[in-house]
């Protein structure tokens, strides 16, 4: 049966705290590779403020998995994560095959930007800024 | 006397301003991913509403993958559905 690529980004009830994030995480592994899958990657993004109110939590462990496995196996660890407790959501996402693996907390990098942008502020420097800011034109 | 290759009664709508190029067809390494919540809260009104391609300039494929790449991260809360001012 045809492997594919696939990634699950996974929201974890705070109250768990690092380490219930770490167990979710090894059953997560575990359900793919009992099922013939093989996890390629796993990113903690950590404790980030969620952007609207999910069963009355305001924050919540961000976790993402990269794997390989098939259809049935993806459907059976999806059914498992809907009967575990401490996952208040997930989203699997079918990757393209050739699709660079996913870079370490896009966030990251956002605020370092942020940062520099505040240190450039402070300095009364304001370049680099105009690169990143999509489109700001009014209609035509 | 009206002209042949003008519609009775509407004018022709005149373009301003320069031709707005796709930004993902201009800069390939551009990719649209559902994870990068400050690239996609770009094509966003301060309400949180998808900005159509007509304003944006995107062409059709890449719009119709922000789209989904911004319906997804709505799903996992790295964006709103609606931002809501007191």
């Amino acid at each position: 049966m045809a492997e594919r690529r696939y990634e699950t980004l996974l929201l974890v009830r705070p109250d768990q705290g690092e380490s219930g994030l770490k167990d979710v995480l090894t059953r997560v592994t575990s359900l793919v590779t009992d099922q013939g899958g093989t996890v390629s990657q796993e990113q903690i993004w950590g404790l980030r403020d969620l952007s609207y109110e999910i069963d009355d939590e305001k924050r919540a462990y961000y976790a993402l998995v990269e794997f390989r496995a098939t259809g049935p196996a993806l459907a059976e660890m999806e059914r498992n994560l809907k009967l575990m407790e401490p996952v208040m959501r997930f989203l699997s996402v079918r990757q393209d095959e050739n699709a660079p693996p996913a870079r370490l907390r896009v966030d990251e990098v956002a605020s370092d930007e942020t940062r520099r942008r505040e240190d450039d502020e402070r300095d009364g420097s304001s370049d680099e800024r105009a690169e990143e800011s999509p489109p700001s034109e009014g209609g035509a | 006397m009206p002209r042949p290759d003008r519609q009775a009664g509407r004018p022709p709508r005149r373009r301003m301003g320069r031709r707005k190029v796709c930004r993902f067809c201009a800069d390939k390494g551009m990719l649209i991913d559902y994870k990068d919540d400050r690239l996609l809260s770009g094509f966003l009104t301060e309400r949180g509403k998808i900005i159509p391609s007509r304003i944006t300039g995107n062409c059709a494929r890449h719009q119709r993958r922000l789209t989904m790449a911004i319906k997804q991260a709505r799903t996992v809360a790295l964006l709103p559905y609606q931002i809501v001012y007191p």
